[in-house]
């Protein structure tokens, strides 16, 4: 839905969101704020009720928020951990594939090689912008047909064989996980209620009775903190996108080793 | 000179009137309007789309999908350096599964009609590009084909990178029945079943009629056959001083195995290939091949500082047990050529860029100095011979003085036949049956 907010950098991001906030926040105070007081004023003791709605409402508000940056965060290492089986597996099939036979060894050796850097060069930054990669499947079907062409001749073959097709499926089941990471995402209908639940905060706290210096400073660092709290969660929601999204580090470590390997 | 100040001045301050902003309007409308415009990048693009079509899967994936790393690696490069005519290059990469006759033409019309490529980078077999060519020629694209073939084709769509036969096979005929090649007069031509050997093979024989030269065996094996017993014998016992092979493909592999079984080392009969370069050669034992020759415009050993950097690119990025061969190089130079011939004509349009390929100034491959003919739309090389080493690469035991001007149509064996593309194209002969 907002997914332009990764195409800009982190600082921005949170300069935007945080300051944002502020913003919406101080102009309320002069706005909406005298509005919503004449509504409360009658009842005595407002700045009391209102205290004490906004503090069950804080309790409630902040189990979800702190709930939302966790799911995010674990979205996040979940994705982490995807990413770095796939490199695993890929450096696996690498090592298996040292024990075929020349041309052929060699042949699924670049075949992988190719794939791992197609991932870097070209998938990673597809993923950043939330499209799923096709190239990578020509290549998987490429080392796949390489594979299936060996056939075992003694058992110590048909034992790694079984193996690196063994090796391959696991391979395989990681980076269809990958590519369904692209579009991970905390669902809409979850932002809809945070940002619904900020802007009931922010309500409650222009009702409070006060002085408009103190309503700036209070609410200023109460929205201040919401908005950070927005942008944590953002920058971590859907972990392959924005700059604070899962690296291919774990892939590029791998290209490295395949390259050295290739003396 | 009021005027001008005022005009200046309006430069310097940056303030446009609402008259400045309707002529510039207008402008962009009648640009935009203009014919070969259009094909300058599509609205709303930030990039110009190219396409690589090459087989990534299937028996031809093994050697044609370094042509498209060359490609990618030629883009990657360009586009580091800042683009096209100020537009990155954005590849769109098809596999043509080494189905030549549906795939491929699928994949054409795909890049052409739908991704809306202002160039195709791609093919290896013959078959393949005839079954591309007349979608190219019906959609007006562009095709860069960057493999050594036959000759007797012309297109206009078409920019051939690789040799003809008049750059590879016949030079390396000459050489071998001179003195430097052994004044060898008995030949026999193998090759597999298709349309370039068999192609090839009947230029080699027209032209060795017209040296004093023989043929004493012509045979052929089926695609992908292994078992060469009773080719080998049959060279044998024709006596032949030299094997001229056009095979192609994992098929070397037997017909080299074959030769050493029976005895027959390069010292007694050399084998003169066109299909084996480096990259074939990986899957041949060295003490098999080794003495025997090779004819091709480009080999990995070549020494000039072009290719030095391009071999060390190419390892660097793809790993040091890569290796380069003769359609590689051309697939990484004919992207080069498609982005100065743009440069040249300022747009991607592909009559422009086509007719701006005929005058871009000599460019400095790895092979060395080439340049396209306009007429013929093949590229200007340099013949080169090159003797099987041990560690799989190639001794060049000779080269041409002098780039060859390409000819897909030589006299002796197209009669009346030739081509073009700066007045009528393609000019018919005499009908020949291969």
């Amino acid at each position: 839905m907002f997914y332009w907010i990764y195409d800009i950098p982190n600082w921005q991001l949170a300069a935007m969101i945080s300051g944002g906030f502020v913003l919406v926040y101080w102009l309320g105070a002069i706005f909406i704020s005298p509005i919503l007081r004449r509504l409360v004023r009658s009842t005595s003791g407002s700045n009391d009720v209102v205290g004490y709605i906004l503090s069950s409402f804080g309790v409630f508000y902040g189990l979800l928020l702190g709930l939302i940056a966790i799911a995010a965060h674990q979205n996040y290492t979940d994705v982490e951990e995807i990413v770095a089986k796939e490199a695993i597996a890929l450096s696996a099939l690498n090592q298996d594939s040292k024990a075929y036979p020349e041309p052929l060894g060699q042949n699924l050796r670049w075949a992988l090689r190719d794939y791992c850097r197609y991932v870097i060069k070209y998938a990673w930054p597809l993923q950043q912008k939330g499209i799923v990669p096709e190239g990578g499947r020509v290549r998987v079907t490429a080392f796949h047909e390489k594979l299936l062409s060996f056939e075992p001749q003694t058992s110590r073959e048909e034992i790694i064989h079984a193996e690196t097709l063994r090796q391959f499926n696991h391979f395989f089941e990681c980076r269809r996980m990958r590519l369904q990471s692209v579009t991970t995402g905390i669902p809409p209908v979850m932002w809809y209620v945070v940002i619904v639940g900020a802007v009931i905060n922010l309500v409650l706290v222009w009702m409070f009775d006060m002085r408009l210096m103190t309503q700036f400073t209070l609410g200023g660092l109460l929205s201040l903190f919401l908005g950070t709290m927005m942008f944590l969660i953002a920058a971590m929601d859907n972990p392959l996108r924005g700059e604070v999204s899962v690296s291919p580090a774990a892939f590029e470590l791998v290209y490295k080793v395949m390259l050295d390997d290739a003396y | 000179m009021p005027t001008r100040n005022k005009t200046l001045k309006k430069i310097q301050s940056g303030r446009q009137t609402r008259r400045d902003w309707l002529k510039q309007g207008a402008k962009a409308v009648a640009l935009a309007s203009l014919p070969g415009c259009n094909r300058l990048v599509p609205v709303g693009q930030n990039a110009v789309k190219v396409g690589l079509l090459h087989s990534q899967t299937g028996t031809m994936a093994i050697s044609e999908t370094s042509l498209r790393d060359a490609g990618l690696l030629a883009i990657e490069e360009i586009n580091a350096a800042g683009g096209v005519l100020g537009y990155p290059i954005e590849p769109i990469v098809e596999d043509g599964r080494s189905r030549f006759l549906d795939e491929f033409p699928r994949k054409a019309r795909k890049l052409l009609s739908e991704d809306k490529v202002v160039a195709v980078f791609g093919c290896w077999t013959s078959s393949s590009r005839k079954a591309v060519l007349p979608l190219f020629e019906k959609l007006n694209g562009l095709l860069f084909y960057p493999v050594q073939y036959e000759g007797n084709e012309s297109s206009k769509n078409i920019i051939y990178t690789g040799a003809t036969p008049n750059q590879q096979i016949l030079p390396a005929l000459d050489w071998f029945t001179n003195k430097a090649g052994g004044s060898l007069k008995r030949f026999y031509l193998v090759g597999v079943d298709y349309v370039y050997p068999r192609t090839a093979n009947f230029i080699a024989r027209k032209y060795l009629e017209s040296l004093g030269a023989s043929v004493v065996g012509e045979q052929y094996a089926s695609i992908g056959q292994q078992d060469f017993k009773e080719i080998v014998n049959s060279i044998k016992q024709s006596e032949a001083d030299i094997i001229l092979s056009t095979i192609n493909g994992d098929s070397n592999v037997g017909f080299y195995s074959e030769l050493a079984a029976q005895g027959i080392t390069a010292d007694k009969i050399p084998v003169v290939a066109t299909s084996v370069g480096e990259d074939e050669l990986r899957s041949l034992l060295p003490s098999q091949v080794q003495g025997h020759f090779s004819a091709w415009t480009y080999f990995q050993s070549l020494d000039n500082p072009q290719n030095k950097r391009f071999v060390e690119l190419w390892q660097r990025e793809f790993g040091r047990d890569r290796v380069t061969d003769d359609p590689i190089e051309a697939a990484y130079t004919q992207v080069y050529l498609w982005k100065l011939a743009a440069e040249k004509a300022g747009s991607f349009d592909v009559d422009k860029v086509r007719k701006a390929l005929g005058g871009i100034p000599d460019f400095e491959a790895p092979s060395g100095k080439v340049k396209m003919d306009p007429k013929t739309q093949h590229m200007f090389k340099r013949f080169r011979l090159g003797r099987i080493r041990d560690d799989r690469q190639f001794e060049i035991v000779h080269e041409s003085a002098d780039w060859i001007a390409p000819d897909p149509y030589p006299q002796m064996s197209f009669p009346g036949w030739k081509c073009d593309w700066t007045r009528d194209g393609i000019t018919q002969g005499e009908p020949v049956e291969i």
